[in-house]
């Protein structure tokens, strides 16, 4: 044993080393980039190691706060992000540990990290670009959805027109990609309540333009996903513009009444708390007004049989009750005159 | 019974990615290298479909369900609702198993099937079953995995070894359990799920650890977790092998440790054909376990300490008591006669301590003395040890499942008659 032992690199050093050789690993050629992985995989190793300590050893708190300094300063996580692709199997996680733990931060009140991305927004979007490869896509959604934490991180992410690929990558027909895409869609939409509704009512048309296609989308998890999504957003009190906006398109009606006769009992079931709306609104506008009276005896009849097994369920019950008295009270205008 | 019924919940993780660990292993802390490498070269059958699923894997292996011919169900898994199904990849003819799960009868929330999966995802080692793709056919979620042709340790005991498997067989498969623990460890992952349902074997020897749906990783919002206090959500049927600080679910917590106990439970069931206290109601479990109680293997050096606990207010341990006296007989001669090394009770006992501060870890169990008997022996003797249970590795002459074709069909049906009532 060597009496004194090789010197342990300074954060700087160990941050400038990695940034040395991710550019590196960006330009090398086949065959040099298997030692630039090694080298890399270690130099993570290490980072994630005096971050998060050891099984038996706690990290050492000016040790972490010197490194996730220069880890943002540096433009290393940035860096990170944009080379995941040629890093390691069990490298790629040590990424994902490192970025999360130096977003997470923070200095009193402020999160240095994040405020450097929303100075930098990229990051936010080769993270998105992420769940085009299936190697990284995991990876790129567990960094992706600790962005989305923060306000003004997931601003930047829904408000550009990346944000429109979601629709795209929560159908893709690998379950485990399209099921991590869908959870960070859903986190979009549902974290930041008053800023979500705002983009709402300002994007009506083309955000249920798009969402139409995940409702009538070939594969089932994205359909029954999608609906109960919808309803969770029309729900929140937060959207009520934009639920208003909703329940008056007689399409949409006619869409929830025919999913009411899905043959899965969930999308059924999902699909009566988006109907239940349509009937509960008190301003009923004359085409909806028009479909429901049209079926009226039908949608009795209907609701009377529908998920009978559920007797266990009281709230849906009541609403069911409270559903069919409604529409046997309907009254039209020509009902009126005649 | 089939030789596979009744494996639950075969877990996953992804071929590709084994790729990249192979050609740079750094911060895997597999144990075995070595073995691995001159292991996966002669191997035929299974061994050969993994080589192949390798390489052609992101070209011709799609998530397409049409690409998959079903045979006889093998298996089931998470209480029933999944069922593992023999089938042929007809892009690489190669037999894979996929495990089926039908949401529409799936209880909880979709996000735990996702959590599974990706965990599964998010590992790479040879003794962690892993999944080559999942997709989404109908109703039914689709995750295609390597076929393990013996099935899972629960079903060769079920099949034929009823008071225990070979002393060989148990060596060989806890050393590759443990290899797989201590990697889901040193990736701080704990498994909470570790029995002889989830340790499958292949044809050629190969043991795998699957049932990774209660699983839990101890990074959360970017901080280590020193204990954990997280109660499985889906844990009806693997509480036998919790550890009693687990089971006790106070301030305390339980940490990695907690699968070592598992282990241990483990072990004993691999010898014994039974999980101790397996005949017990749930809350009997865990008195004794929280007493201290420990579990022992039944051989002639420990059988007597069965009898003497007949008059005990539960019944011995190993619970051989509620079977006919014929097959208790039997189990009993057989315990009499055998006699495990003295090394392998040791293993058991250090796993089992009810302190969990006094358990060894994963990696300090791979350097336990049992191992050293079996250090130059490569898993490939383990199929020889099995006999005469024989591995599934012929589809000719299972019959097809058709069961997929008429849902579909039915599903047409009844699409086209209902779209039609509602007047708009």
């Amino acid at each position: 044993m060597p009496l004194f032992g090789p010197k342990t690199k300074s954060p700087q050093e160990l941050v400038k080393s990695l940034n040395d050789c991710l550019k590196a690993l960006e330009n090398a050629k086949e065959k040099e980039s298997k030692r630039y992985v090694e080298e890399t995989s270690k130099l993570l190793h290490t980072i994630k190691t005096q971050l998060y300590g050891t099984l038996d050893q706690e990290p050492v708190t000016e040790q972490v706060a010197a490194l996730a300094t220069e880890l943002t300063q540096a433009n290393c996580l940035h860096n990170l992000a944009k080379n995941l692709q040629y890093i390691d199997f069990e490298g790629r996680k040590d990424v994902v540990a490192i970025f999360n733990n130096v977003l997470r931060r923070q200095i009193g009140p402020r999160h240095p990290c994040m405020d450097y991305f929303v100075t930098k927004p990229e990051v936010l979007f080769i993270l998105v670009k992420g769940y085009e490869n299936q190697d990284i896509a995991l990876n790129c959604g567990m960094m992706l959805r600790e962005c989305c934490r923060f306000e003004p991180l997931a601003k930047s992410v829904i408000t550009s027109p990346d944000f429109y690929k979601f629709f795209a990558y929560v159908e893709v027909s690998t379950f485990d990609i399209a099921s991590d895409a869908f959870s960070t869609f859903k986190d979009l939409l549902t974290r930041h309540k008053v800023f979500v509704a705002k983009f709402l009512e300002e994007h009506y048309d083309e955000f249920f333009r798009h969402y139409q296609l995940l409702l009538n989308s070939e594969n089932y998890v994205t359909r029954r996903q999608a609906l109960k999504l919808l309803g969770e957003l029309l729900l929140d009190r937060h959207n009520f513009t934009v639920m208003n906006r909703y329940i008056s398109h007689p399409d949409n009606l006619k869409l929830m009444m025919n999913m009411l006769r899905e043959k899965s009992k969930n999308i059924q079931f999902e699909a009566f708390h988006v109907f239940k709306i349509f009937v509960a609104n008190p301003n009923k506008p004359k085409p909806i007004m028009d479909i429901l009276l049209r079926n009226k005896e039908r949608l009795v009849d209907f609701l009377t049989k529908f998920h009978t097994e559920r007797s266990e369920d009281e709230q849906f019950n009541d609403e069911k009750s409270y559903l069919i008295k409604q529409i046997k009270e309907l009254r039209g205008a020509e009902e009126n005159m005649s | 019974m089939s030789l596979l019924s009744c494996a639950c919940g075969n877990k996953e993780t992804k071929k590709r990615r084994a790729k990249n660990i192979s050609t740079a292993s750094i911060g895997s802390k597999d144990g075995s290298p070595k073995t691995a490498q001159t292991e996966q070269q002669p191997q035929e059958g299974e061994e050969e479909v993994e080589e192949d699923m390798e390489q052609i894997d992101a070209a011709q292996v799609q998530p397409d369900p049409l690409q998959y011919e079903l045979y006889a169900v093998i298996g089931k898994g998470h209480s029933n609702i999944s069922t593992i199904t023999l089938a042929k990849n007809t892009a690489t003819d190669s037999l894979v198993a996929v495990k089926r799960v039908n949401l529409e009868l799936w209880p909880g929330e979709l996000r735990y099937l996702q959590n599974e999966m990706a965990f599964t995802q998010m590992l790479s080692h040879r003794n962690v079953l892993p999944f080559y793709c999942s997709f989404i056919s109908g109703q039914e979620l689709w995750a295609v995995m390597p076929l393990m042709a013996f099935g899972s340790c629960r079903d060769l005991i079920h099949a034929y070894f009823t008071s225990g498997l070979p002393e060989l067989a148990i060596k060989l498969i806890m050393r590759d359990v443990i290899a797989a623990v201590d990697y889901l460890h040193y990736r701080w992952v704990i498994h909470r799920g570790i029995k002889a349902s989830h340790v499958l074997i292949s044809k050629s020897g190969r043991v795998c650890l699957s049932g990774l749906h209660n699983a839990f990783y101890t990074i959360q919002n970017g901080q280590r977790l020193r204990t954990v206090h997280d109660f499985p959500l889906h844990a009806a049927d693997c509480v036998h092998s919790y550890s009693p600080e687990l089971l006790e679910q106070n301030l305390a917590g339980y940490s990695f440790n907690s699968d070592v106990y598992s282990l241990g439970i483990l072990l004993c069931e691999l010898a014994n054909g039974q999980a101790p206290f397996a005949d017990l109601p749930a809350t009997a479990m865990l008195l004794e376990k929280m007493k201290g109680t420990k579990p022992h293997l039944a051989d002639s050096t420990t059988v007597s300490e069965f009898v003497i606990d007949e008059d005990a207010e539960y019944p011995p341990a190993e619970g051989m008591e509620d079977q006919p006296t014929s097959s208790q007989e039997r189990a009993d001669a057989i315990f009499f006669k055998r006699t495990f090394a003295p090394q392998l009770h040791d293993l058991a006992a250090a796993c089992l301590e009810r302190d969990p501060h006094h358990r060894p870890t994963a990696g300090q169990l791979l350097h336990h003395p049992v191992f050293k008997s079996i250090k130059n022996c490569a898993s490939s003797v383990l199929p020889s040890q099995l006999q005469p249970v024989t591995p599934l590795t012929d589809q000719s002459n299972i019959p097809k499942d058709l069961t997929m074709d008429d849902d579909d069909f039915s599903r047409k049906m009844s699409e086209v008659s209902m779209l039609e009532d509602w007047v708009f």
